[in-house]
C-alpha cells in the first residue's frame, strides 16, 4: 500500500474513533475498503481488493498477506493519559532516578507513570488504563495544565 | 509595581482586570475551565492555564489548582474579581501564606464583614444605624409595646424559630400591636412548637443604596459616592445608576461618613462597598458590606472619572491613594443595564448557546464591558450575564435617553437576551421619574402594561 493510502486510512480510523463509529465502508471504481473497529481480540480486515483505477495494477498475491499485518499496526485506540491537575511534570521519582515509564513499557491501571508536583507536593499519577506506552507527550520539568495529554497508551 | 498578575475569574470581569493590567504594563495569566477555552479573557491574556472541568466547583473554585497555576506562572499577585473566591477568607489567607498579594482586603477584614451578624454588631458598635429591632426575644406585651414605640411603626413581629413567611405579623400602629403580637406567637407555637418572637422595623418600599469605599495601605480612605441598585428582579440587580435619584448632598455626606467610619473600624484596605436600605423618609440602615470590586463599579468610574480596578492594583502594590481618587467629585449621570443571556418572554429562562451575530452600540457616552463576540458560545455553567452597557449623560434624563438609543442598536442573534426588557424599562414613566424601589420590577411586570421592546434596527448580517 502506498504511504498516502495508509495515511488516509489512519485519518479515517481517527475519525471513526472520535465519532464513536464502529464500521466504515467505502467503494469506488475498482476499490473497496471496509474498516471495523475491533474489540481488542478481534481482527480487522481492511480489504483493498484491487488498486484504484487500472485493472492492470493489481495487488500481487504477496500483498494481501501483508495487508492484515499492516491493518494490525494501524489498528487504533491510543488511549490518552491526561493530567488531573495543574503542576510540574516529572518523568522520574527523583532528579537522577530512572523514568517511571518509557515508550514500550507495559502498564496497568495502578502503574505510576509520572509525578506532578503542585505546591511543593509530589503527586504520583497512575495510568488508570492498561496497555503499552506508545507516546510520551509531556516534557520533563515543564508545567502541565488540567486535561493536558501526558502519555498515549496502545 | 507587580510584574505579573493571575486573574482568578472569567467572563467580563476577567477581561476588565486584564485591560487594567495591560494599561499598567503588567503581564497577565488567565486561568480557565475547559468550557472557557475560547473565552476572550483567555485569548487576550499573555499566558493561560487550564485548571479544570466546566463546573465552577471543578475549576474556578479550586484553590489548590489556582495556587499551582500561580506558582508555575510565577505571579506576584492574584485578582479575584467578583463572585467565585473573591470573598473567601480562606483563599485570601492561602495567598497571604504563599506570599502572593491578594488584591483586596485582608482575610481578617473579609471574615469579619462576611459574617452578617458580626457585621451588624460591628456596625452598631461603630454607631452605624442598622435595621432597628429588639435585641432578642420579646417576652411580654409591655416589652412589645415599649420596643415597637422605640423603633417606630410599622413593625414586623417575627417568629424566632420561623421561616417561610410564617409566624410573621405586621403591626402598622399601636392599637393593632397586641393582636399582631399574640397572633404571631400563636401561629409560631402551632407551626414551630416555639412561640418566641422578636420585633423588627418594617421598611416599606426601600431603595437599595450602596457606597463605594477605596482605602490604601497607609490609612487613607475615601468614599466615592453612592449607587442606586433598587431595580432588581428576584433579588438580582438588573439596572444601576449613579447618583441615586433619592440622594441629597446632605444625605450623601452623612451616609458617606458612616460608610467610611464602618470600613475604618475593621481596618479595611482596597475596594469595598457598604450597602444600605433607605426608606421614603430618607432614613438609612446598614445591611451589609461587600469586600470586593462589584459588577456596578463601572457607573462610579464614569461619574467620578476614575479607574477603580487600576486603583485596586496600585493600592495592593503599596502605592498611596491616587490624588484624583482622593479628591474625586461627581460629574454627570451614569446608568448601567446588565445584559443577560435570558429570554424575557419566557420568564427569563437561561438562553445559552452560540452567538451568531453580535453588534454592540457605540458613540458618545456609551461604554460596553463584555467578553462576548460573534461566534462565541455562551456556556451554560456560569451566570448568564454577557455584557454590561453603561451610558453617561449630563443629566439623568440624558443618560436614560442615551441608553434608550444605544439599546436600539444592540443587535445579538443566536441567543435570547434581556435587551428588550431594558429597552422597555427606559421607557417606563416611573423609572424616568426616579420613582422606584426594590419592588418595582415585579410590580411593573405583573401590571399587564409592561411591553418588551425589541431593537428597531435589523442589521443586514
Amino acid at each position: 500500500m502506498e504511504l498516502k493510502e495508509i495515511k488516509e486510512i489512519k485519518a479515517i480510523i481517527d475519525l471513526m474513533k472520535r465519532n464513536g463509529l464502529s464500521v466504515f465502508e467505502i467503494e469506488k471504481e475498482g476499490f473497496r475498503l471496509k474498516l471495523q473497529r475491533a474489540v481488542p481480540d478481534q481482527t480487522t480486515t481492511p480489504a483493498p481488493s484491487a488498486a484504484p483505477s487500472s485493472p492492470k495494477a493489481a495487488a500481487t498475491p504477496a500483498e494481501p498477506a501483508r495487508a492484515p499485518r499492516e491493518a494490525a499496526e494501524t489498528k487504533p485506540l491510543l488511549k490518552d493519559i491526561v493530567s488531573p491537575m495543574v503542576g510540574t511534570f516529572y518523568r522520574a521519582g527523583s532528579p537522577d532516578g530512572a523514568p517511571f515509564v518509557d515508550v514500550g513499557k507495559t502498564v496497568n491501571e495502578e502503574s505510576v507513570v509520572c509525578i506532578i508536583e503542585a505546591m511543593k507536593v509530589m503527586n504520583e499519577i497512575k495510568a488508570e488504563t492498561s496497555g503499552v506506552i506508545a507516546e510520551v507527550l509531556a516534557e520533563n520539568g515543564k508545567p502541565v495544565q488540567f486535561g493536558q495529554v501526558l502519555f498515549r497508551v496502545r | 509595581m507587580f510584574e505579573k498578575i493571575l486573574i482568578a475569574n472569567r467572563g467580563e470581569i476577567a477581561l476588565r482586570v486584564i485591560r487594567a493590567c495591560k494599561e499598567l504594563g503588567i503581564r497577565t495569566l488567565a486561568v480557565y475551565s475547559e468550557a472557557d477555552v475560547d473565552s476572550l479573557h483567555v485569548q487576550l491574556a499573555d499566558e493561560s492555564i487550564c485548571i479544570g472541568a466546566a463546573p465552577s466547583s471543578e475549576s474556578y473554585l479550586k484553590i489548590d489548582r489556582i495556587m499551582s497555576a500561580a506558582e508555575i506562572g510565577d505571579v506576584d499577585a492574584i485578582h479575584p474579581g467578583y463572585g467565585f473566591l473573591a470573598e473567601n477568607p480562606h483563599f485570601a489567607e492561602v495567598c497571604e501564606s504563599c506570599n502572593i498579594k491578594f488584591i483586596g482586603p485582608s482575610s481578617r477584614a473579609m471574615q469579619t464583614m462576611g459574617d452578617k451578624n458580626a457585621a451588624r454588631a460591628f456596625a452598631r458598635k461603630a454607631g452605624v444605624p442598622v435595621t432597628p429591632g429588639s435585641d432578642g426575644i420579646v417576652e411580654s406585651e409591655q416589652d412589645a409595646a415599649k420596643i415597637a414605640k422605640k423603633i417606630g411603626y410599622p413593625v414586623m413581629i417575627k417568629a424566632a424559630a420561623g421561616g417561610g413567611g410564617r409566624g410573621m405579623r405586621v403591626a402598622r400602629n399601636e392599637p393593632s400591636l397586641m393582636a399582631a403580637f399574640h397572633g404571631a406567637r400563636h401561629e409560631a407555637e402551632k407551626a414551630f412548637g416555639n412561640g418566641d418572637v422578636y420585633i423588627e422595623k418594617l421598611i416599606i418600599n426601600p431603595h437599595h443604596i450602596e457606597f463605594q469605599i477605596m482605602a490604601d495601605r497607609h490609612g487613607h480612605m475615601v468614599h466615592l459616592g453612592e449607587r442606586d441598585c433598587s431595580i432588581q428582579r428576584r433579588h438580582q440587580k438588573v439596572i444601576e445608576e449613579c447618583p441615586s435619584p433619592l440622594m441629597t448632598p446632605g444625605l450623601r455626606k452623612k451616609m458617606g461618613n458612616v460608610a467610611v467610619k464602618l470600613a475604618k473600624s475593621v481596618g479595611y484596605e482596597n475596594a469595598g462597598t457598604i450597602e444600605f436600605l433607605v426608606d421614603q423618609e430618607r432614613h438609612f440602615y446598614f445591611i451589609e458590606m461587600n469586600t470586593r470590586i462589584q459588577v456596578e463599579h463601572t457607573i462610579t468610574e464614569e461619574v467620578y472619572g476614575c479607574d477603580l480596578v487600576k486603583e485596586q492594583i496600585r493600592i495592593a502594590a503599596g502605592l498611596p491613594l491616587s490624588p484624583h481618587i482622593a479628591h474625586a467629585t461627581p460629574r454627570l449621570h451614569a446608568i448601567q443595564c446588565r445584559i443577560n443571556a435570558e429570554d424575557p418572554e419566557k420568564d427569563f429562562q437561561p438562553s445559552a448557546g452560540r452567538i451568531d451575530f453580535y453588534y454592540a452600540p457605540g458613540g458618545h457616552g456609551v461604554r460596553i464591558d463584555s467578553h462576548v463576540y460573534t461566534g462565541y458560545s455562551v456556556p451554560p455553567y456560569y451566570d448568564s450575564m454577557i455584557a454590561k452597557i453603561i451610558t453617561v449623560g449630563a443629566t439623568r434624563i440624558n443618560a436614560i435617553d442615551r441608553m434608550r438609543r444605544a439599546l436600539g442598536e444592540y443587535y445579538i442573534t443566536g441567543i435570547k437576551t434581556t435587551v428588550p426588557f431594558h429597552a422597555a424599562m427606559m421607557r417606563s414613566a416611573e423609572f424616568r421619574d426616579g420613582n422606584y424601589d426594590t419592588g418595582f420590577v415585579e410590580r411593573v411586570m405583573s401590571s399587564g402594561k409592561f411591553e418588551l421592546v425589541a431593537p428597531a434596527t435589523q442589521l443586514r448580517e
